[in-house]
């Protein structure tokens, strides 16, 4: 990696109330400025965990977050002014439509009104929301929930962007737009967090990868370096079947 | 401040599609409000005039026996029957039958025994050498007697206030007789022809005047009571819609998703709080129009709001701040939406039946009248009251708005403690 790290993570810990493991253990990365950077693993393997404590959602156990040269114990509220999340778990309001979400949230990130009628326009036309956004959530479809929730994480267009799993329950049209979309914000320069299952995707999209299990990083680098270090495998999906194993997770 | 707003108005387009809550919060109350008040109204009324049913036996046709008989027929708190010559079992057994709560039983010679009892005190008035001034009777020692019997169930207040009616107007019949007595010895020692004596009842005015902030049981009339104890509850019930608004956004994640937006937490709770405290207010001029306007409709009277309409505004202030508080308290401690509608909805209704809504503290009974001072809906209530029917001013309702502030703090507080559990 040879830009500067934007977030580097040290020796993270946290430790659910009641587990019997660490969700994640001693977890460090170095993620570069514009990387699109892939987190990998399976069910349980502690990404959503992971990215939970890079918001500043949940307090780590221990291990230190410097996010953009900012330490997130001391400067929770600068760095969340850099970040964008789209969660795992749809997060839009069911009762309101689809225009009166992206209001609400562009209000919240600071966004003015002209500013926020021309993004969620063209953000809604472009993941193909256009026609329902007058409508309430709650009548949408999974998948056009599952748009509408990116679409509140990335408005503001923030320099740095979570995202835990974006693409389940999406179709394969929607999800060319977002990987599409993902591709162009990156060239403008932002960087991308991109949590996983779907190998095929990771290796298309991301500059570099970690695999997670059980809390654990397992494996990191360049998809082309993975496969270079596996030469038995033909695939990502090879060598992660490879490192985690074939059993079925929790 | 843009934040602020946003966040109001899109708390207002979530209530506004929220029927089960709006019903909740405004249909109900007015509903509850003309009910409970057309229902209680003769309940109220009867309380308000009801005249105690009282029997009296007059063995004693002569001053004392009469005018006794002519002063509680003309007071306004009782309904005389006058029965003739019967005996004093009969008496007892009609009130036990319930037929009459109160019996009097006037002995014969009552006056007669009254008239000695003056002479006696007159006469060791004067010296020994004026000589015997008065012929008595030796057959009637002893004082007058007038016998009451109560029926058990009867409340004491009751029975101290015919007790009290009772002894006024002995007094007078006695003074009368003194009189009479006296003006008799002037005759006949002085011979000066004294003119009748006038009426007795006017020497003392008794003006009567509710002492404010005290703790004397006023009764207010069925609107008094009506309006301001289901604008109170109706505000309480914000915390139902309130709480599981609080609860949806946390399942949903859009609660964890605000966390993830700098500063937008702290915001997005004050335009919940803002919301619902309008909300509130709403409730409570609603309730106050339809006091002033719906309510004569149906021949009930207008509801009455004394003067201090400040006074109104800052406890009405305080009330739904209990009940905002309240609501967001339980949004944060209940995990499902299920259990902060069933908590909420129960334990308003209890504080409201304990509080005095349902059932107005002056007809509690002691036991329960004490634990009236526990429910926040009550310390309202009571607020309420001293406007309304005590004319308070803001000094007097201090106490009342501190304990409701009070009340609001300790559920801030849990309300931060239990937001927190998330975090870890
Ligand atoms: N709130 C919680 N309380 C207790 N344990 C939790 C909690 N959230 C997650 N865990 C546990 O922590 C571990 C990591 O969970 P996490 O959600 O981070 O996994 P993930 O990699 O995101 O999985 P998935 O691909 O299913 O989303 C799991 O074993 C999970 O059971
Ligand atoms: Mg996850």
């Amino acid at each position: 990696m040879g830009e500067k790290a934007i977030i580097e993570i040290n020796k993270l810990v946290k430790h659910y109330k009641n587990a019997d493991a660490d969700a994640v253990d001693s977890m460090s990365l170095r993620i570069g400025q514009g990387e699109i950077y892939g987190l990998l693993g399976p069910n349980g393997a502690g990404k959503t965990t992971t990215i939970s404590m890079l918001c500043g959602l949940l307090r780590p156990d221990s291990g230190d977050i410097i996010i953009d040269g900012l330490n997130l114990k001391t400067s929770a509220d600068k760095i969340k002014s850099l970040i964008g999340v789209v969660p795992q778990d749809i997060a839009i309001y069911e009762e309101l439509t689809a225009k009166e979400n992206l209001g609400f949230f562009g209000k919240m990130y600071g966004l003015k009104n002209a500013e926020i009628k021309n993004i969620s326009n063209s953000l809604l036309m472009r993941f193909r929301l256009g026609e329902k956004a007058g409508q309430r959530a709650k009548t949408f479809s999974g998948g056009m929930k599952r748009r509408l929730n990116l679409i509140a994480g990335i408005m503001h267009s923030p320099k740095i962007l979570f995202l835990d799993e974006p693409t389940v329950g999406i179709d394969v049209q929607s999800k060319n737009v977002i990987l599409e979309f993902l591709k162009e914000i990156k060239e403008s320069g932002t960087t991308i967090v991109y949590t996983s299952h779907i190998m095929e995707e990771a290796e298309k999209l991301c500059s570099r990868i970690s695999i997670m299990d059980r809390g654990k990083e397992i494996a990191s680098g360049t998809p082309k370096d993975l496969l270079e270090k596996n030469t038995d495998c033909k695939n990502l999906e090879d060598i992660f079947l490879k490192l985690t194993g074939r059993k079925l997770r929790e | 401040m843009n934040k602020l707003f946003a966040t109001i108005k899109k708390e207002i387009l979530i209530l506004s599609r929220d029927k089960a809550g709006l019903a909740m919060l405004f249909i109900m109350p007015v509903f509850l409000v003309l009910v409970m008040t057309l229902l209680q109204d003769s309940t109220f009324k009867q309380l308000d005039e009801k005249q105690l049913p009282v029997l009296i036996i007059n063995h004693d046709a002569d001053t004392f026996g009469l005018r006794i008989l002519e002063c509680m027929k003309s007071s306004k708190f009782f309904k005389i029957t006058e029965i003739g010559n019967i005996g004093k079992q009969d008496l007892i057994q009609k009130i036990e039958k319930g037929d009459y709560l109160i019996g009097i039983f006037i002995n014969e010679n009552a006056t007669k025994q009254i008239r000695q009892s003056i002479q006696v005190k007159i006469q060791g008035q004067f010296p020994d050498e004026v000589g015997q001034l008065f012929e008595y009777e030796d057959s009637l020692p002893g004082q007058a007697r007038v016998e009451i019997f109560f029926d058990p169930i009867l409340k004491s207040s009751y029975k101290q206030s015919i007790l009290g009616s009772l002894k006024h107007f002995s007094a007078m019949v006695e003074a009368r007789l003194m009189f009479d007595i006296y003006s008799g010895l002037f005759k006949d020692l002085l011979d000066i022809e004294l003119r009748p004596a006038g009426n007795f009842d006017d020497i003392v005015h008794f003006d009567e005047k509710y002492a404010s902030g005290g703790t004397n049981q006023i009764i207010p009339n069925s609107v008094q009571h009506n309006v301001p104890a289901w604008t109170i509850f109706a505000m309480f019930f914000i915390v139902i819609p309130l709480a599981s608004n609080i609860i949806k956004e946390r399942h949903s994640g859009v609660s964890a998703r605000l966390l993830t937006i700098a500063g937008s937490k702290l915001t997005s709770n004050l335009g919940k709080g803002v919301t619902y405290f309008i909300v509130g207010f709403i409730q409570a001029i609603l309730m106050l129009l339809i006091g002033f306007f719906i309510l004569p409709l149906f021949g009930l009277p207008s509801l009455q709001i004394g003067g201090n309409v400040l006074a109104l505004f800052v406890v009405t202030i305080a009330v739904v701040m209990a009940a905002t508080t309240y609501g967001i308290a339980i949004g944060n401690i209940a995990t499902t939406e299920q259990q902060s509608s069933i908590f909420g909805s129960i334990s308003v209704v209890i504080l409201a039946a304990i509080g005095g809504v349902w059932v107005p503290t002056f007809m509690m009974s002691d036991l329960m009248l004490d634990l009236s001072k526990t429910s926040p809906l009550n310390w309202g209530l009571n607020a309420y009251y001293d406007i309304l029917l005590r004319n308070s001013g803001l000094i007097d309702l201090l106490p009342g708005i501190a304990l409701l502030l009070g009340f609001s703090f300790v559920c801030m507080f849990l309300s931060f403690l239990y937001s927190k559990r998330g975090l870890n």
